[in-house]
């Protein structure tokens, strides 16, 4: 059984601002600042694929240097400190942790895998026969910045033909 | 008090001891388990006081580490630090004996409300 999809673009919005609070920005002064822009470019991305209730993948993506930045603040060291194992690491640690997230939020039966990370740009990576069905976008200190949904068009069409 | 932190990602791994100094438990023993076979072999081992335990491990997944150390009359305090978090998992983890369940991403005040009453 498949389902709609229940995870919307003002949910991953708050997922991101806890993500943003806890670990990237605790004091509150550079927020992700959404700016609708799904075309806009990023240099590299993660993602963990979710599979049974809902069946695609979360994937966040960003400017190299927003990932270095966000390393640094996962690390607590200087951005110029940032190794590509760093990079590598909390570029999955976020894509874990957003799609853990979106996960608690489907109907039961849904599975999460480990992270996948691609040092290359989004566009890099094609999902097969899947959508993208909802979407953040913004920058952060001016650097792209996003979190998307892709959903399963096998999951897509059940739904249609249901 | 020697305090086990078992996920397969090493920055939540640094993450954790981080949260866990900022909340004021950094003068603890802490120990750290890459994957859910070392977090049983370490806890059998070395027989720590706390687990902190991701769920999504390779070898053995947290929930799994879990039961077999309850199955094996292994009664330490036991709980989860994870990104998911569903009813079922909950309430497989509080069946299990689990003492807590805490969702990623967390805060150091997370941290105090679940493990000052554990550490004092």
């Amino acid at each position: 059984m498949s389902v709609d999809v229940v995870v919307n673009e003002n949910d991953l919005a708050e997922m991101v601002e806890q993500v943003w609070v806890s670990y990237l920005d605790p004091q509150g002064v550079s927020p992700l600042i959404p700016n609708y822009d799904a075309d806009q470019p990023t240099e590299v991305h993660s993602s963990v694929s979710i599979t049974g209730s809902w069946t695609g993948h979360v994937v966040y993506a960003s400017s190299t240097v927003a990932a270095r930045r966000a390393a640094a603040a996962f690390l607590a060291m200087e951005a110029d400190e940032v190794s590509p194992e760093d990079l590598s690491d909390v570029l999955g640690e976020l894509a874990n942790i957003v799609g853990g997230n979106v996960k608690a939020m489907l109907p039961s039966g849904a599975m999460l895998s480990l992270p996948q990370v691609v040092l290359a740009p989004q566009t890099a990576t094609k999902y097969p026969n899947a959508e993208r069905v909802t979407g953040l976008y913004g920058v952060w200190d001016g650097e792209p910045v996003s979190v998307s949904m892709w959903q399963s068009r096998n999951d897509v069409k059940k739904e249609e033909s249901a | 008090m020697k305090i086990l932190i078992a996920d397969d990602s090493r920055v939540m791994r640094q993450i954790v001891t981080r949260t866990l100094r900022q909340a004021g438990f950094g003068d603890h023993d802490l120990v750290e388990a890459a994957d859910g076979k070392q977090a049983l072999d370490m806890t059998t081992a070395e027989n720590p006081d706390l687990v902190i335990s991701d769920w999504n491990m390779p070898e053995l997944t947290g929930i799994e580490v879990l039961r077999k150390l309850r199955a094996a009359g292994n009664d330490v305090k036991f709980g989860f630090v994870t990104s998911e978090c569903t009813p079922e998992m909950m309430q497989q983890a509080e069946s299990s004996g689990s003492a807590f369940f805490i969702v990623k991403p967390f805060t150091a005040d997370r941290f105090d409300e679940v493990f000052s009453p554990i550490l004092g």
